[in-house]
């Protein structure tokens, strides 16, 4: 019992130092020649969406952006705030609306306000859909400090949205 | 929209514009001690507005907006016009992630910019103008508005201080 | 499942051994009432003993009862509605609710572009569908009422600039962020014609030295950038205080002033320089001792301020030889 109480303090500390160091979380490297593009399958049946089926090199060209906003822009303000609220929303709408957001979600900042626009699955009730998107207006709003829209766009079947198989 | 414009807070309701003419200029406007007196209206000889965005496609539409907006409301139009390049703002990354400096990958912000100039308004009109297409403005895109106002010389300025 | 099974069970033992099965039965206290009303039906029929627990009979999936999806609202629009009622603001793009037949999209050579439905594409382009040139006629003549024309007499510039010579520049900022704050709106510039302040010589003078920089010579145009303050009105203010701090500081004459040299001098002038002593000594020579003295002429003076000042060129030696020949009564050859 002895031998445990020397223990102890060494424990503490060790634990301790576990909490610290699961203070940083970190996720997998995305490397960045393989990020936003996708490989053929030997049954050539992996859907992809119009968004999917344009490697990143494409934005501006052929697909568009997915957050607008005027952080990125010169001399601007606020540039990794934005993106870091920007992915936030992105977790908790594709939390919220558990496997039916269909396509990316894409975040308009105008003014003060944010809007979203996704395409969405006919999969639940209209009613639940009302109270989904009015629970997630008003949380957003009230962690955002700012109005909050959802515009969204329902589709029939996930495969409404898939421009090609590869 | 319209209902929107109806509730619009204006910060006064219409300025009356002390009629301004050469002959009037230097004497103020006098006024019965009752009747609160009407606050001058300033004049703005220039107003330059500078856009910001990363589509110019947007930035070009939004202009077309502006001037057809400025013609409704009878405001004397200037130069319109945008740099032939965007701005790019570029960073040079390796590709792997510490090795092979040969091969890097680049990305770059491209900040397109377009210009629009409106001579001669009102400080009435220069606030509805500016609320109006500031309103509309699109996501995505950013305005700086310079206004040049026009002041007489401050009546301690007038003339040289008597006695030093 | 367990309860029906249980059910079961307690039926195949009741038909041998019938205590136990009460005693069972009241051990499961709560499910006993319940179960007893089927009981007596059930006497009738004869229960297969299912021994083996087979698979379980495929229940029926449940018919999801989906509501109707409403068709596209484009459908039940008229062909002359009022686009503005039915777009009123901005809005990402919704395929129901606008009747036109669009596609976006980068396909391979010879397939079409993808439609306007489920297209997210035409969700993230910012759209003007709510500023229609209608919408805009109709919403500026809405605010028409709050605009005033410009003042009649001041058309040009060259008619404005006698009575407005002050300009203030200020510039504002409209950004998407949650705040309207923005640090470079602080900055405040007042910029005004020198010769629209009334100066005496020693005045003016002071007052370029004191402004230094902020003067420029090429367009006689005086400007002051303010951006100390963290507010714009007090850069205004600070700007209009320095203006009228230096503009009556250059008409005070300090007791050390009169001490200022010649190599103080910005300019020469000929009036407290030895070129007039030199000329006075000429014209005087040999005069009598009562006699009133004989300065030089005023064209003579301007002439050799101008030569100093402008420096030596043709025009300006030409025209000193010809003061001075005329000075000294030499007829020109």
């Amino acid at each position: 019992m002895n031998f445990l109480k020397k223990l102890a303090p060494h424990i503490a500390l060790a634990e301790s130092q576990i909490c610290k160091s699961a203070d940083l979380h970190t996720s997998a490297v995305c490397c960045r020649v393989q990020s936003g593009r996708y490989r053929i399958t030997t049954k050539r049946n992996r859907p992809l969406t119009y968004e999917m089926a344009n490697p990143p090199h494409f934005i501006a060209h052929r697909k568009s952006w997915n957050s607008w906003n005027t952080s990125t822009l010169l001399d601007s303000q606020r540039p990794a705030q934005t993106a870091v609220e920007d992915l936030f929303i992105r977790k908790f709408i594709t939390g919220t609306w558990h496997a039916l957001t269909c396509s990316e979600i894409i975040i308009k900042r105008q003014h003060n306000t944010i809007r979203i626009a996704s395409i969405i699955r006919q999969a639940i009730s209209p009613r639940k859909m009302y109270f989904l998107i009015g629970y997630t207006e008003e949380l957003l709003s009230y962690w955002m400090q700012c109005p909050v829209t959802l515009e969204l766009q329902t589709v029939a079947d996930k495969k409404d949205v898939v421009f090609k198989y590869i | 929209m319209l209902q929107v414009l109806k509730t619009l807070r204006w910060a006064q309701p219409v300025r009356a514009l002390s009629s301004v003419t050469t002959s009037n200029v230097a004497t103020n406007v006098t006024t019965t001690a009752a009747v609160p007196a009407p606050e001058p209206d300033t004049l703005f000889s220039k107003l330059e507005i500078e856009l910001r965005g990363i589509d110019p496609a947007v930035l070009k539409s939004y202009t077309w907006f502006a001037n057809t907006a400025a013609d409704h409301l009878g405001i004397e139009k200037g130069k319109c016009w945008s740099p032939r390049k965007a701005h790019h703002e570029r960073m040079t990354l390796l590709k792997s992630v510490h090795i092979y400096k040969k091969h890097r990958v680049q990305y770059e912000v491209r900040t397109h910019f377009r210009y629009m100039n409106f001579h001669k308004l009102t400080g009435s009109t220069l606030d509805t103008f500016l609320e109006y297409i500031e309103r509309n403005l699109p996501e995505g895109v950013a305005l700086q508005v310079s206004k040049t106002e026009l002041q007489q010389v401050p009546e301690h300025l007038r003339q040289p201080p008597e006695q030093v | 499942m367990a309860a029906s099974l249980t059910r079961l069970l307690e039926r195949s033992l009741r038909t041998t051994h019938a205590p136990q099965s009460s005693v069972r039965l009241f051990s499961n206290g709560s499910q006993k009432q319940q179960q007893q009303q089927p009981e007596v039906e059930d006497e009738e029929e004869f229960r297969v003993l299912n021994l083996r627990p087979v698979k379980q009979q495929f229940q029926r999936r449940r018919d999801i009862r989906r509501d109707d999806v409403t068709p596209p609202r484009t459908t039940r629009m008229a062909v002359d509605q009022d686009w503005t009622a039915a777009w009123p603001g901005p809005r990402s793009f919704h395929p129901a609710s606008v009747p036109l037949p669009l596609r976006q999209g980068f396909t391979e050579r010879g397939a079409a572009a993808p439609s306007k439905f489920a297209n997210a594409e035409l969700m993230k382009i910012p759209n003007f569908l709510h500023l229609t040139p209608p919408a805009i006629r109709q919403q500026c003549e809405a605010i028409k009422k709050f605009c005033t024309p410009w003042p009649k007499g001041l058309e040009t510039e060259a008619k404005w600039k006698p009575h407005f010579p002050v300009e203030v520049i200020t510039t504002d900022y409209c950004q998407s962020l949650p705040t309207v704050r923005n640090p470079e709106a602080r900055r405040v510039t007042v910029s005004l014609k020198l010769s629209d302040l009334k100066f005496d010589n020693h005045a003016r003078d002071k007052f370029l030295r004191l402004v230094g920089e902020r003067y420029n010579k090429e367009t006689d145009v005086l400007t002051f950038v303010t951006d100390r303050c963290p507010l714009r009105k007090q850069n205004y203010d600070y700007a209009l205080y320095l203006l009228t701090a230096c503009y009556h500081e250059s008409f005070v004459t300090e007791p050390w002033e009169a001490t200022k040299s010649e190599a103080d001098m910005e300019l020469y002038l000929f009036e407290r320089n030895q070129a007039k002593r030199s000329a006075e000594a000429i014209l005087n020579w040999n005069a009598a001792e009562g006699a009133p003295k004989k300065a030089a002429s005023a064209s003579y003076a301007q002439c050799v301020e101008q030569l100093i000042n402008e420096g030596e060129n043709e025009y300006n030696l030409a025209k000193y030889k010809e003061e001075v020949m005329k000075m000294l009564n030499v007829a020109a050859q």
